[in-house]
């Protein structure tokens, strides 16, 4: 570390403020559990927490609405001051902080300087490739970012705009959008926590990971954490019985959706769309969209904007930004080949006695040069 | 050259002893016109399975897709229409697999009617040609006693197409496990076809287009046996096809003429 003063572990604050062991140890234990872990692995926590000083956290929002940051707010279990208080340090983030202007950004600054190679990056938003599309205290962001993320621990992209570019990059992308994980630095590492917006516990839980273990929670191919993207709604789904049974909502208002049958025909993304929801749910664990009736869409996956409709199942041409019915489109094609074939078929019929003249000649041609 | 002999009699013709080939077998029915055999016993059984497969596949596939009928239950989730559906086009999917598989291995091991290489100029001047005599132009197409190589391009895209319907098929199929090692042998697919959406409608789009390639191929086989009187319809069930003893030795000369070529090189 490159300051010399020793910094307080997690805690000696929470003595500081007044926290008893015992508390301490509850707290310590009710996050194990939120995390997942085992109970045995409480020890592990409670030395991280007496050993660790809390994490510093730059948040920065870009081409975004705030939605994971109003996400991550409304985080239960373990709830937003545990994590914002006890466990990291939130220095920097646009929606949340009272100061703005110069003071905010030469925290940045401080930050950086004080802590290089300790503290996370987390983004929020899409960064825009339009020069002029998007400035930060008069700066380029896409500037800002790298040089904050150079410094970074680990940059962690929250919400689907930072980790696929979201809404902003979705067709006709009019500000070059791409995903912030496309302009960490080389040697950094990053992870992805997609949802349109992120369930609140996963985003906390991830960071109380990095807090605990020091590194970044197990991810797939898509550097999405394991422990919350590692299966599809469709495969958690209460809803599955009737998906299995061939019993499905065809409209919102049928006895179907009344039943709480399946609403795979309404166009639900459960079955490729790779989230904790069916397990954590929303609003600590109230409920989730198909739990209330309405079909996922789909939030936290790639391109989720641009599979619209959402209330259709389509397929997305590959490599481009539009979908189609492929049923419907399927019959078209279909019915146009046999046009085709019923014009050729005729065309055969007709110029037949034609064309085989012409064939025998053309035999006759190489006969003759096959005896020269 | 050997010459074509009586009736009922096989001989080999052309040249033997080349790379496993087997020489095809025929039989002089009339003056003039002999009976060859084309499809070998293993492949016509795997034409018509295959054929089979991809009509199950195909309904209980667009099923999958878009579930045109509901089951018929107390309105409890007692039934297990989808289940079912899903097992049958799982099941019929292996079977596919295995046959692609067989398929392959028959390019290398089948006679010589069993594949034409895409890589020779003589395949594409002819597919110039056969292409010219299906828009009624005047042509030098010659008669094709197997494939032409119009049919033969529309088989390596059809073997490319199952391909991909196989591999995205078997990620959707092990996409509820993905760490377990059926799950890992696929999850890599993530990187080549993209996030799950993409996969399933890579398989999607892939499914349309064979059943748009079966459709021309069954109008084509129909349109020939009619046109050439060549028995196509009926060789894919006794395996033998009718061509005029003129037409073989022509072809057969031009095989040789190309081995020469190949034997010099």
């Amino acid at each position: 570390m490159a300051t010399a003063v020793k910094r307080k572990t997690i805690y000696e604050e929470q003595r500081e403020q007044g926290v008893t062991r015992r508390e301490f140890l509850k707290v310590a234990t009710a996050i194990t559990m939120a995390l997942g872990l085992k109970l045995k692995m409480v020890p592990t926590v409670v030395h991280a927490m007496e050993t660790r000083p809390r994490l510093p956290v730059i948040w920065m929002d870009f081409q975004s609405c705030s939605g994971p940051t109003e996400s991550f707010i409304r985080s239960y279990q373990p709830n937003m001051q545990k994590v914002l208080f006890d466990m990291i340090a939130l220095e920097y983030n646009g929606a949340l902080m009272a100061g703005s202007g110069t003071a905010a950004e030469e925290h940045i600054l401080k930050i950086m300087n004080e802590y290089p190679g300790e503290y996370i990056l987390a983004a929020e938003g899409s960064l825009p490739l339009l020069p002029g599309a998007l400035t930060i205290a008069g700066r380029p962001a896409e500037e800002t970012f790298r040089e904050v993320a150079a410094k970074a621990k680990a940059v962690v992209a929250m919400g689907s705009c930072a980790t696929w570019g979201g809404i902003p990059a979705a067709k006709p992308n009019p500000t070059l959008a791409k995903a912030v994980t496309d302009f960490v630095p080389p040697g950094v590492p990053f992870i992805r926590i997609p949802g349109c917006p992120p369930i609140g516990e996963v985003m906390t839980n991830t960071l109380a990971h990095i807090v605990i273990f020091g590194t970044l929670p197990e991810v797939d191919e898509l550097a999405r954490p394991k422990a919350y993207y590692r299966h599809r709604l469709h495969d958690k789904c209460q809803r599955r019985p009737f998906f299995d049974a061939g019993l499905y909502a065809e409209t919102f208002n049928d006895e179907g959706a009344r039943q709480g049958y399946c609403l795979y025909k309404l166009g639900c993304r459960g079955p490729t769309t790779y989230n904790a929801c069916a397990e954590l749910r929303w609003n600590g664990g109230l409920s989730w969209p198909i739990q209330s009736g309405h079909p996922c869409i789909g939030c936290a996956a790639p391109n989720f904007w641009d599979e619209a409709p959402f209330y259709a199942r389509v397929v997305q041409l590959p490599g481009t930004q539009t979908t189609i019915n492929p049923e419907r489109v399927g019959a078209v094609m279909t019915g146009a080949v046999a046009a085709g074939i019923a014009v050729h078929a005729a065309a055969t019929v007709i110029t037949k006695g034609r064309i085989t003249k012409k064939k025998t000649d053309v035999k006759a041609q190489e006969d003759i040069e096959i005896g020269q | 050259m050997a010459e074509p002999t009586g009736i009922g009699v096989q001989t080999p013709l052309g040249e033997t002893g080349k790379i496993r080939r087997r020489d095809p077998i025929y039989q002089a029915v009339e003056p003039g016109t002999v009976k060859v055999y084309v499809w070998e016993f293993p492949v016509r059984v795997w034409h018509w399975v295959n054929a089979l497969s991809i009509f199950v596949l195909f309904v209980t596939g667009v099923y999958i897709g878009n579930p045109f009928v509901h089951a018929a239950s107390s309105g409890e989730a007692d039934a297990f229409l989808m289940g079912w559906v899903r097992i049958v086009h799982f099941i019929t999917a292996f079977i596919f697999t295995l046959g692609w598989v067989f398929r392959l291995y028959w390019v290398f091991f089948g006679n010589r009617y069993t594949r034409e290489h895409p890589f020779r100029r003589r395949f594409w001047s002819g597919m110039w040609e056969t292409v010219k005599y299906y828009l009624f132009l005047p042509n030098r197409k010659p008669h094709y006693v197997g494939h032409n190589p119009l049919a033969m391009l529309s088989y390596w895209l059809f073997g490319v197409m199952s391909l991909i319907v196989i591999l995205t098929g078997f990620f959707l199929f092990f996409e509820p496990q993905l760490d377990t090692v059926f799950g890992r042998l696929v999850s890599w697919m993530f990187l080549v076809f993209g996030d799950s959406f993409s996969i399933r409608s890579w398989h999607h789009i892939f499914a349309w287009l064979i059943i748009l390639f079966v459709i021309v191929h069954v109008y084509m086989s129909v349109r020939d046996d009619l046109v050439e009187r060549s028995g196509t319809i009926s060789s894919m069930i006794t395996g033998y096809k009718t061509a005029k003893r003129a037409h073989l030795i022509e072809a057969e000369e031009d095989t040789a003429g190309e081995r020469k070529t190949l034997d010099v090189g």
